[in-house]
């Protein structure tokens, strides 16, 4: 693998949209389902955002992603159902112990609420080139220094684990021992250590020196060889999102008042 | 470009690195003429990258440490000259293809970009010139791929490609081919080869001086800092001190020495082509059939 990316290559309206207005979607519906202590608000925004993965093309990577925290959401429910503070209808046992309603029905709030965060920004995620987002980032203002360590450290960090491989086939080949027991595997680890960090603080200041004398600490406009577009349908959405967030905190507020 | 002027001047220039016991630079003055290309040769530590480090503004902007003597590049001062300004005159080149590639790019063709972006250049002259400069390198195939997917000539010619996007009027290289194959090395040296026709002035650090002295006019060689020669390559390596030097010759320069055969002018042949020249020459006077018992 070169790049830490999950993005899947396709040619759909959300591959489409600009990256910010897929990012902002993910907050938004993050920021509502998390204002109101509602299963059914949480429900409606899961299927938006599953709805969103499916017209993107990108279900079946979401499964996977969805897959790999299924057992936090599973261990959500028998706690949640064994032990929640107001726990006080039982719903259920099982093998000798008690599940109760409130604690059931408060991890599935949970559980809509890390689900919908999990599908909005996979949308994101699986529909957009990582160099993209940060490219749109630092076109709306984000700093170029923070957006390059964002965008580099996609693509070092492989390169980082390359060459931790190609060290461990060295001191291999010299007589190290990396398998073994856990004290044989630890103190392998330590003699890997030291040709990683110094390598790499050799390559961090070579790439520094490379990029300095292309210009990277001039000040002043940047252009962008990849500009992404703001379509209609982006800023459409970006109004939708922005007045559904400005309605829920003002519903939300009247709530507490009342 | 092309006229005869000249281009970088260098007096009396001595460097330290921070925390360093001694200089890394000592007294050197040379100047180099425009569309002039050097090789510049030293043992490790003779202050070859250093030396590229200064005339690329790198020192004092990246590496601080102490600087005396005067640097100019078109008769300006170059450790204080604007960045924008010098990144345009001069573009440098480094030992490893793989730590000069941003990073942040994800196709050949937006990390040819990145210096574009960084300068602020226009969206459609940044197109015209990426396209000239893929094409020139023989990149225009590779532009959508992965950088880091290259081979090690390619992406060596990739960072030459993304630095000359610049423009710059002077280009120095760092050791270009120390990491390289001989197909990689090749494929650098034709690079070179087009550059000079482009009249472009060329600094290039190399120790594979069969193929260094093909391409320069003169070559300045470094010892401990100093500057102990900067001439022509015959007068370079026909000196007998060079070997004590430890910088090494041209195979063919230690061939002829230790056959004894010289060129007309006197000097060591230090090319395959002088050295074919001059044995063909010697074929029919006798000395093609005496036994060398040297």
């Amino acid at each position: 693998m070169k790049v830490l990316s999950l993005y899947v290559e396709n040619d759909t309206f959300i591959h489409k949209l600009e990256p910010i207005t897929k990012l902002l979607y993910a907050l938004i519906s993050i920021v509502i389902t998390f204002l109101f202590p509602s299963i059914m608000v949480g429900a409606v925004f899961v299927a938006f955002s599953l709805l969103l993965a499916i017209s993107a093309k990108v279900f079946k990577r979401m499964l996977l992603l969805l897959n790999v925290v299924l057992i936090v959401l599973l261990s959500m429910v028998i706690i949640q159902g064994l032990f929640y503070r107001q726990n006080v209808t039982p719903a259920f046992k099982l093998w000798g112990l008690t599940f109760y309603k409130e604690g059931l029905l408060y991890s599935l709030l949970l559980i809509v609420r890390v689900v919908n965060m999990i599908i909005s920004f996979g949308v994101l995620i699986l529909t957009t080139r990582p160099s993209d987002l940060v490219d749109n980032l630092v076109q709306k203002g984000l700093s170029p220094r923070f957006g390059y360590v964002l965008a580099s450290v996609l693509q070092i960090i492989p390169q980082m684990l390359s060459t931790t491989s190609t060290i461990t086939d060295a001191q291999r080949s010299r007589g190290l021992e990396t398998e073994g027991n856990l004290f044989q595997r630890f103190s392998a680890f330590f003699a890997l250590l030291g040709p990683l960090v110094l390598n790499s603080l050799v390559e961090a200041r070579e790439r520094a020196m490379a990029i300095e004398i292309r210009g990277f600490s001039v000040e002043g406009k940047r252009t962008f060889v990849r500009q992404i577009p703001e379509t209609k349908a982006d800023r459409w959405i970006k109004i939708s999102l922005y007045v559904a967030f400005i309605v829920a905190v003002v519903w939300r507020i009247i709530l507490w008042v009342m | 470009m092309g006229d005869v002027s000249t281009k970088i001047s260098i007096e009396h220039l001595t460097y330290k690195y921070p925390f360093a016991k001694n200089v890394s630079l000592e007294d050197i003055t040379l100047s180099i003429d425009a569309g002039q290309s050097i090789g510049i040769i030293g043992r490790n530590g003779a202050g070859k990258s250093t030396l590229c480090y200064v005339l690329s503004g790198l020192i004092p902007r990246f590496f601080h440490g102490k600087i005396t003597g005067k640097v100019t590049i078109d008769g300006e001062d170059v450790p204080t000259m604007p960045v924008e300004k010098l990144i345009r005159k001069v573009g440098l080149v480094l030992q490893n293809p793989f730590s000069q590639i941003s990073g942040a790019k994800m196709t050949v063709y937006e990390e040819v970009a990145f210096g574009l972006e960084n300068l602020g250049i226009e969206k459609d002259e940044m197109h015209e010139r990426i396209d000239t400069v893929l094409r020139q390198f023989d990149l225009y195939k590779k532009k959508d791929e992965n950088p880091f997917e290259l081979s090690g000539g390619q992406l060596q010619r990739l960072a030459i490609a993304s630095v000359l996007v610049l423009k710059p009027e002077i280009l120095i290289l760092d050791e270009p081919t120390s990491q390289l194959d001989p197909r990689g090395t090749t494929e650098v040296f034709e690079t070179i080869s087009q550059l000079k026709t482009l009249g472009i002035t060329i600094l290039i650090v190399e120790h594979k001086f069969e193929k260094l002295v093909e391409y320069v006019d003169k070559i300045a060689l470094l010892h401990e800092g100093k500057l102990l020669g900067y001439d022509t390559a015959e007068h370079i390596f026909s000196t007998s001190e060079i070997e004590t030097y430890g910088v090494g010759q041209p195979i063919y320069t230690a061939l002829c020495k230790r056959m004894g055969l010289k060129k007309a002018n006197g000097y060591y042949p230090v090319s395959f082509g002088e050295t074919v020249a001059l044995l063909n020459g010697l074929k029919g006077s006798g000395m093609d059939r005496r036994t060398y018992n040297g």
